[in-house]
């Protein structure tokens, strides 16, 4: 690739994306059981619709939407910088134990204590957190390698996974609540699902463009970027600190999403490089759009079923992703 | 501009240790450091860097504790190109040589300022890869990035640079453009040039000062023409050469030395004492016996005739194998069977004697070490 045909894709996916992210949103509150038309929902806004049209969109398809829409971008985000931070193209949320902390905490939450329901995604969050700090601390050792914290993470993420298993073989006549948040996906996700990932995702996202630098700095090497005059450690805790906060806030009201946060990233960076000044903003609106449509999809495709997004995202992206492969080359 | 001084210095970096290093390294010159692999070239350079905190005592710049500056401040007194293979991304050679104004930005600043873009331009031109500023770094050679790596370092505008190795996987054209580029920024900008170098040639003809590494320790330093002799070769090497500094480029030429081998053998000789002037009719039946060659562990076999002055002769034969084990086997050969069951001993054999030796063999290379004086 030489820097034109670089500087000609960035421009022009970063042009597409615009388009796809509103054409996904669209898709997302037309389709359904009902189906509501563009024109239709133009009359909504302006108040002039069918009104059992403008209850769907208002209470179900619009805060669903949007819940999606940040979901996505987190995860994607989330993937971005830790592939970078980690020099890993495996890095995805689920290494820093993000997914099988917050797993643990859902199924403790609906398995055992199932009055607390409400308090889910709260819940999620915290062990979300809970294990990206344990998996971090235990990787320390006067400092921290990548290397370090991806194994320590393994680890983690098998104790973890393992008591889930455990609690969930011994109270098997309780997990029927549990499989779709396992599974992931946005079914049932409403306003107040928004209220609670909107003040995360918002301040998480609105932090990830000053993480670009540092994140191209840190590609290059913990010695490089010390001799360039940054402070590696500080740099790097909060790099991951951010991909946690992003990362559980997601999985939180999604449950667990596989997918995005590793695929997403690494495809915008097949098709235009990982300077993480455009990678990062072409993740978080690729991600946005890929879970949105995903969702739709899962949900107006099978219909009455509905599928759980993680479920269509695997089966559909890793082929797609897998067609990517072949065509590029992917590290270096 | 800094003079950086080394007092006493003590360091543990994995498994690498420093001792009781005191140096200085002179301002605005170039300083070789060399030595064996795992001698602690690269973790002196790593303590000069600042990369890892010395045990014991002191680095000054200029001066100053190297612990006094402020990360940005280091950095922009001190730049360094390490042998680190981190991932570059897919920037431009333009775009990877503005990286190196990181230190005198702030986290969030992406637009260069004017005086940035001067800083860019100028290690764009001074490392001669201008015209290929919009060049992906990746699409370059091996040769062409270590220059871009190099214009990065320089666009720090610092006034110290620390190479490690940066010749080491570039062809020779290419090794002797970045030394020569190194000495003339050192001669133009007085730019203080510190490198771990594995050519001793390379050091001899491009640096002012040379420090060789030995156990951790300074072996010996200073200018490498008054230092680099057989003996500093055979001393810090452990390698024989031939030394000549007379011509423009100095000439170092290992001369091959056979290494220290080992092993073990076992030798097995039967002393036949003969009636005299028999020998030969011994050893001609010795000829007809065995096929002892096609043997495992077989590694030859002598046949001696001593023709004494007393009243028998001697014949000695010899066999030399791996291991005992291996003889023995052979004793218990069908070959050997069919060659000793139907045959008489002869009466002009006297006696006879078996001996085993368990040997050791030792090749060492003598040790050659000349007179001060050559």
């Amino acid at each position: 690739m030489n820097v034109q045909a670089r500087n000609d894709r960035r421009r022009w996916i970063g042009i597409a994306l615009a388009p796809i992210l509103i054409a996904s949103v669209l898709y997302g509150i037309g389709s359904g059981s009902v189906s509501i038309s563009v024109p239709e929902i133009w009359r909504i806004v302006f108040n002039e619709g069918d009104p059992a049209h403008e209850a769907i969109l208002w209470n179900l398809r619009l805060p669903r939407v949007l819940v999606g829409l940040l979901v996505g971008a987190c995860l994607a985000a989330s993937g971005a910088l830790l592939q970078g931070v980690m020099r890993n193209p495996l890095a995805d949320p689920g290494i820093i134990g993000v997914s099988a902390g917050g797993g643990l905490a859902a199924v403790v939450a609906l398995v055992l204590f199932p009055q607390f329901g409400y308090l889910l995604p709260g819940f999620a969050f915290g062990g979300a957190l809970l294990s990206a700090m344990m998996i971090y601390l235990l990787a320390w050792d006067g400092g921290s390698s990548p290397t370090k914290i991806v194994l320590a993470g393994i680890a983690v993420n098998a104790l973890l996974g393992g008591v889930m298993n455990g609690i969930m073989v011994l109270n098997s006549d309780r997990i029927q609540s549990v499989i779709p948040w396992l599974a992931g996906g946005l079914a049932g996700r409403s306003w107040p699902h928004l209220q609670f990932l909107l003040p995360y995702a918002v301040i998480g996202l609105s932090l990830v463009p000053f993480a670009a630098k540092a994140s191209n700095l840190l590609t290059l090497g913990d010695q490089s970027a010390q001799s360039l005059g940054q402070h590696v450690e500080r740099q790097r805790f909060l790099i991951v600190a951010l991909a946690s906060l992003l990362a559980g806030a997601a999985v939180s009201v999604a449950g667990l999403v596989g997918f995005v946060g590793l695929i997403v990233p690494h495809a915008i960076r097949l098709l235009i490089g990982d300077d993480y000044r455009y990678l990062l903003p072409y993740s978080i609106a690729g991600g946005a759009a890929l879970m949105v449509a995903a969702d739709t999809a899962a949900r107006s495709w099978f219909d009455p079923i509905e599928l759980p997004a993680g479920v269509l995202l695997a089966c559909i992206g890793a082929p797609f992703f897998l067609v990517l492969l072949k065509r590029r080359r992917l590290v270096r | 501009m800094a003079e950086i001084r080394i007092e006493d210095l003590g360091s543990r970096f994995e498994h690498f240790e420093l001792r009781e290093i005191s140096e200085t390294i002179p301002r605005g010159r170039i300083t070789a450091i060399v030595g064996r692999n795992g001698s602690g070239k690269s973790t002196l350079l790593r303590v000069l860097a600042r990369l890892t905190k010395p045990d014991k005592g002191q680095i000054r710049y200029d001066d100053v504790p190297i612990g006094a500056y402020s990360r940005k401040e280091f950095a922009q007194l001190v730049s360094l190109l390490s042998q680190e293979k981190g991932h570059v991304p897919d920037v431009t050679v333009r775009e990877l040589v503005a990286y190196g104004r990181a230190p005198r930005q702030s986290m969030f600043r992406y637009r260069p300022t004017p005086e940035d873009e001067k800083a860019i331009d100028w290690a764009l031109s001074t490392t001669g890869i201008r015209h290929n500023e919009y060049r992906l770094f990746h699409t370059m050679s091996g040769g062409e990035q270590q220059k871009a790596r190099i214009a990065m370092a320089l666009a720090q505008e610092s006034s110290v640079l620390l190479l490690d190795e940066p010749t080491t996987y570039l062809d020779l054209s290419h090794q002797l453009e970045i030394m020569e580029m190194l000495k003339s920024l050192n001669r133009k900008l007085n730019l203080t040039i510190v490198m771990v170098l594995h050519d001793l040639q390379q050091a001899a003809a491009y640096c002012d000062h040379l420090i060789a590494m030995e156990n951790g320790r300074v072996a010996v330093s200073g200018p490498p023409r008054a230092v680099i002799n057989r003996r500093f070769m055979l001393n810090v090497f452990g390698v024989v050469a031939k030394v000549d500094l007379r011509g423009d480029y100095p000439i170092i030429i290992p001369i091959p030395q056979p290494v220290k081998e080992e092993s073990s053998m076992v030798i097995v000789t039967n002393v036949s004492q003969i009636t005299k002037g028999s020998g030969m009719l011994l050893i001609e039946r010795f000829n007809k016996a065995g096929k002892v060659e096609g043997m495992k562990g077989f590694l030859g076999l002598e046949v001696m005739l001593t023709e004494n002055t007393k009243e028998y002769d001697e014949v000695t034969v010899s066999t030399r194998w791996e291991t005992k084990e291996d003889f023995q086997a052979w004793t218990k050969s069908e070959a050997f069977r069919e060659s000793h069951a139907h045959r008489q001993t002869p009466e002009y054999i006297l006696s006879n004697k078996i001996v085993f030796y368990d040997v050791k063999v030792v090749r060492q290379p003598l040790e050659q070490v000349e007179s001060p004086s050559a």
